[in-house]
């Protein structure tokens, strides 16, 4: 629920970056791929976790799941980076 | 439990051994709630980031074209923050629990307090300065 409540709020963003592409062009449209491709990448690993979290409180031993959460982390940093860019050197196109 | 002080990590290895080193495995449910925690706070990330994106696209009307880059560019820099701290936030929980240490206080509370009171604010007064 957590990490599709997640690909929920990507695909808003990604809806949300789609209004910056009449005034930014092929740079919003990186920050709108950008986010479906995470949100894509988050559905299709989905059932893997799901998978992992019940064997792991079923066996009461789990490690934690570093690369995706390193992963996501990153993606928004980066969507967060590429967001400033965007509205500090991109210039507008009219 | 597993011990994993004896034998360097256990199932942990790779990228996961390197970042998770030491202590005991904690319960799963544990792991799996500082998980949710984390993703609470990305969403939230991602929040300040599409309101970021919709001052800047969606106010140019409204705000004066330097007022609207100000708070559009305060908004991404608190997203990037939050996003950041985000994942240390998640790996000194972490860590704590598997050494059974006290759970650290999150700075990125404090950071998204301050940040939003503040673009609050920046916003409550261009409303009401603002000439009819």
């Amino acid at each position: 629920m957590a990490w599709g409540r997640t690909t929920l709020s990507l695909t808003v963003a990604a809806a949300v970056f789609l209004r910056w592409m009449p005034h930014h062009g092929w740079f919003a449209g990186t920050l709108v791929a950008a986010s479906v491709v995470t949100a894509v990448a988050i559905n299709l690993t989905r059932k893997r976790r799901f998978h992992r979290a019940i064997n792991g409180v079923k066996h009461e031993a789990m490690t934690p799941d570093v690369a995706s959460i390193a992963a996501v982390a990153a993606s928004v940093i980066i969507l967060a980076g590429l967001g400033i860019c965007t509205v500090l050197l991109i210039p507008v196109e009219q | 439990m597993q011990d994993l002080t004896s034998h360097g990590g256990g199932g942990r290895t790779g990228f996961s051994g390197r970042l998770l080193r030491g202590g005991t495995e904690p319960d799963p449910r544990f792991t799996l709630a500082n998980e949710r925690t984390f993703l609470a706070w990305i969403r939230t990330s991602l929040a300040l980031l599409a309101g970021g994106v919709a001052v800047e696209a969606f106010m140019a009307d409204l705000f004066a074209p330097e007022l609207r880059k100000t708070v559009a560019v305060l908004l991404l820099v608190l997203a990037l923050l939050i996003g950041g701290g985000s994942f240390f936030r998640w790996l000194n929980v972490e860590r704590s629990m598997r050494r059974k240490d006290p759970l650290p206080l999150p700075w990125i509370a404090p950071v998204l307090a301050i940040g939003g009171g503040l673009v609050a604010a920046i916003m409550a007064v261009f409303v009401l300065v603002r000439p009819a």
